[in-house]
């Protein structure tokens, strides 16, 4: 193994002597962090300047804030990361109580449970979507022969359309959440269950006293980390109603798009940098939590 | 403060029976402690009665009153976990309160019966802190807080020392036993040490393989033992038994062992009859020669101070012997033994029940 000296790299020592080489253990920590280096460099910061570049001209914001698609798109984000998240987190808190429950048939159902993240999502979002078409999907098709009446046109009612939107994300990433709920749950030691139990708790107090509280950190990171990533979920808007009706349903994630197909990458640039308000946020509040 | 009996539980996992139908009664106020080596039920029939496991078959009464269908909460019982089972995000304080909460009580009222209990178990430096912030020892004393707080009707503890160490463990036993005699709480204590609960109990019920081998106090499970489990696993260090014929002749009696050893033998069996015979090691007096004595060879010799432990080739058996006292011998000393015929525990070799007296 052989020292390698970085020039301009200068280690002032306790006497203030001269230049001093790299030990060995040093130098192979910079030869190891360089790749990861080069790959940031490259892949991470290059393209987020790029974009920031892009989106410099304070025209591009003044252009974006007069569109009414752009307000819209904001008012839907709002409401997918506020109502969908916290319907979803919900959701896996009450499912992850119920599969922890050791019965073989739960355990069964578990794994069909899990289907949904498990499978691809442009297929089954696009299969979704012509479910509910409405003159041959097949969920109209069910509740004509069924009440003999036209079923609503699902995605072509901005409120209706957003909704089941929103219940795709739900759908498609409720298995993920509750998994992580599961575990959570896990690691609770049934001995505390049984001892609530002996000191008079029903089932109410035994969650809000011994389960809340245990599980409530992983809780807030998850719901915290699922807002981050559902910011940037553009799959389950944009394969179901693709921005429509009438670019009523978009969300930042797929407004960006939009603005790119009209060949306005300004605008487009401009749209993911006021999506920056809503990320960094819960971006430094999730650091602050995990690091602590 | 109740009586507690159990009729006929039994209790099935499956297809595997865990208990096998046992029945008796714990006194009020009694210190009851239920023994046997791990898997033997005990824990099972512990969790039963505190609601924690349904009954499959037979009835748990706590003072009169059937609790099979009882939910735990309203047994008024209180548990000591072997872990514990500390709220971990609640203070010392709040843990010992929290069954109170429960209950609705005064704020007024909690704080006097949580201060009164502290006083008890010297816990009122650390109400403020957390469980992670104790020791095992303070962890344990505020396991035991939490369920004199209640005033229950029985206190049930599920080897509530297993996880302290050696010295600590002596130190508890002791308190746990004085909190007893101070508050005449009928108590269940499970334990698999028997040295725990000959020192603990005022009866001890021995389980093994889910059904209860004998019931009654310490001494008399040490003096007087139904049958050669009891025997073997009550005392410390174990009962000797070696394996034989009774040979009854006239008005004396000995167990020939198949190296030829004639061990003394009083009372009980027949002529003929296969045997294990025991006797404890403190039962072994070391004699002269002269005297009609069973001669053996010495093999190790542990000083302890106060006593002195021998382990004793006798014919192909290797015996354990305490004496009082310290001692010269050295390993290969030739000794010979003397036994009192009234000290010898003699049981059927098949089935190992205790042949009279």
């Amino acid at each position: 193994m052989s020292t390698v000296a970085l020039p301009g790299v200068e280690a002032a020592t306790a006497d203030g002597g001269p230049r001093r080489r790299l030990s060995p253990w040093q130098a192979w920590g910079l030869a190891l962090l360089a790749p990861y280096v080069a790959v940031f460099l490259v892949f991470v910061l290059y393209p987020v300047g790029y974009g920031l570049w892009l989106a410099r001209h304070p025209q591009s914001y003044v252009q974006l804030f007069a569109d009414p698609v752009f307000a819209g798109s904001v008012v839907n984000t709002l409401i997918f990361v506020v109502v969908g998240i916290n319907l979803k987190m919900a959701a896996a808190l009450f499912l992850s109580g119920f599969f922890v429950t050791a019965r073989p048939w739960i355990r069964w159902l578990s794994v069909l449970f899990i289907l949904p993240w498990a499978v691809p999502s442009i297929p089954t979002i696009l299969s979704i979507r012509f479910m509910l078409n409405p003159e041959w999907g097949v969920v109209n098709q069910v509740i004509f022969r069924l009440t003999g009446a036209d079923g609503p046109n699902w995605l072509n009612d901005r409120w209706i359309a957003l909704s089941m939107a929103m219940l795709v994300h739900i759908w498609k990433s409720l298995p993920f959440w509750t998994m992580i709920l599961i575990a959570g749950r896990l690691a609770i030691p049934g001995e505390l269950y049984e001892a609530a139990s002996v000191d008079g708790a029903s089932v109410w107090q035994r969650f809000r006293f011994i389960t809340w509280p245990s599980l409530s950190t992983l809780y807030l990171t998850s719901a915290i980390l699922s807002m981050i990533w559902t910011l940037g979920d553009f799959n389950s808007v944009y394969l179901l109603t693709g921005g429509g009706p009438a670019d009523l349903t978009h969300v930042l994630a797929t407004l960006g798009i939009r603005y790119l197909r009209l060949d306005q990458v300004d605008l487009a640039m401009a749209t993911i940098v006021c999506a920056l308000p809503l990320v960094l946020p819960l971006v430094y509040f999730m650091m602050k939590r995990l690091s602590r | 403060m109740a009586p507690v009996s159990f009729n006929n539980v039994a209790k099935t996992f499956g297809s595997t029976e865990v208990i096998r139908g046992i029945s008796f009664d714990i006194r009020d106020g009694e210190f009851m402690v239920l023994v046997g080596p791990s898997g033997c039920g005990k824990s099972t029939l512990l969790r039963m009665l505190a609601g924690l496991e349904e009954i499959t078959a037979g009835t748990i009464a706590i003072d009169g009153r059937v609790v099979n269908h009882v939910d735990s909460k309203d047994r008024d019982i209180a548990m000591v976990f072997q872990s514990y089972a500390l709220y971990p995000h609640m203070s010392v304080r709040d843990n010992m309160g929290f069954s109170l909460r429960l209950r609705r009580a005064e704020r007024s009222e909690i704080d006097a019966r949580v201060m009164r209990a502290a006083r008890i178990l010297n816990l009122e430096p650390y109400l403020d802190r957390y469980p992670r912030e104790l020791s095992g020892g303070q962890r344990q004393r505020v396991a035991m807080g939490r369920a004199i707080v209640r005033d229950p009707k029985v206190f049930l503890f599920d080897e509530p020392l297993s996880n302290l160490d050696a010295k600590l463990r002596v130190q508890m036993r002791s308190e746990i036993k004085a909190l007893h005699q101070r508050l005449k709480t009928t108590t269940v204590y499970v334990t698999h040490d028997q040295i725990e609960a000959m020192t603990m109990a005022d009866r001890i019920v021995v389980m093994h393989d889910g059904a209860i081998e004998q019931i009654g106090t310490p001494l008399e499970l040490y003096d007087r033992p139904d049958n050669l489990f009891v025997a073997q696993f009550i005392g410390s260090p174990a009962m000797n038994v070696v394996r034989g014929t009774l040979r009854r002749t006239g008005g004396a009696a000995h167990v020939e062992t198949a190296d030829g050893v004639r061990w003394p033998a009083g009372s009980g069996g027949v002529d003929g009859q296969g045997v294990a015979y025991g006797v404890r090691p403190d039962h072994l007096e070391l004699v002269g020669g002269g005297e009609p004595a069973v001669p053996g060879e010495i093999v190790v010799v542990e000083p302890t101070g106060s006593e002195t432990e021998l382990v004793v080739r006798i014919g192909d058996a290797q015996i354990i012997v305490e004496t009082h006292g310290r001692t010269t011998l050295q390993p290969g000393d030739t000794v010979g033994f003397a036994i009192d015929p009234a000290n010898v525990h003699l049981f059927d070799q098949a089935s190992g029940a205790r042949l009279a007296p």
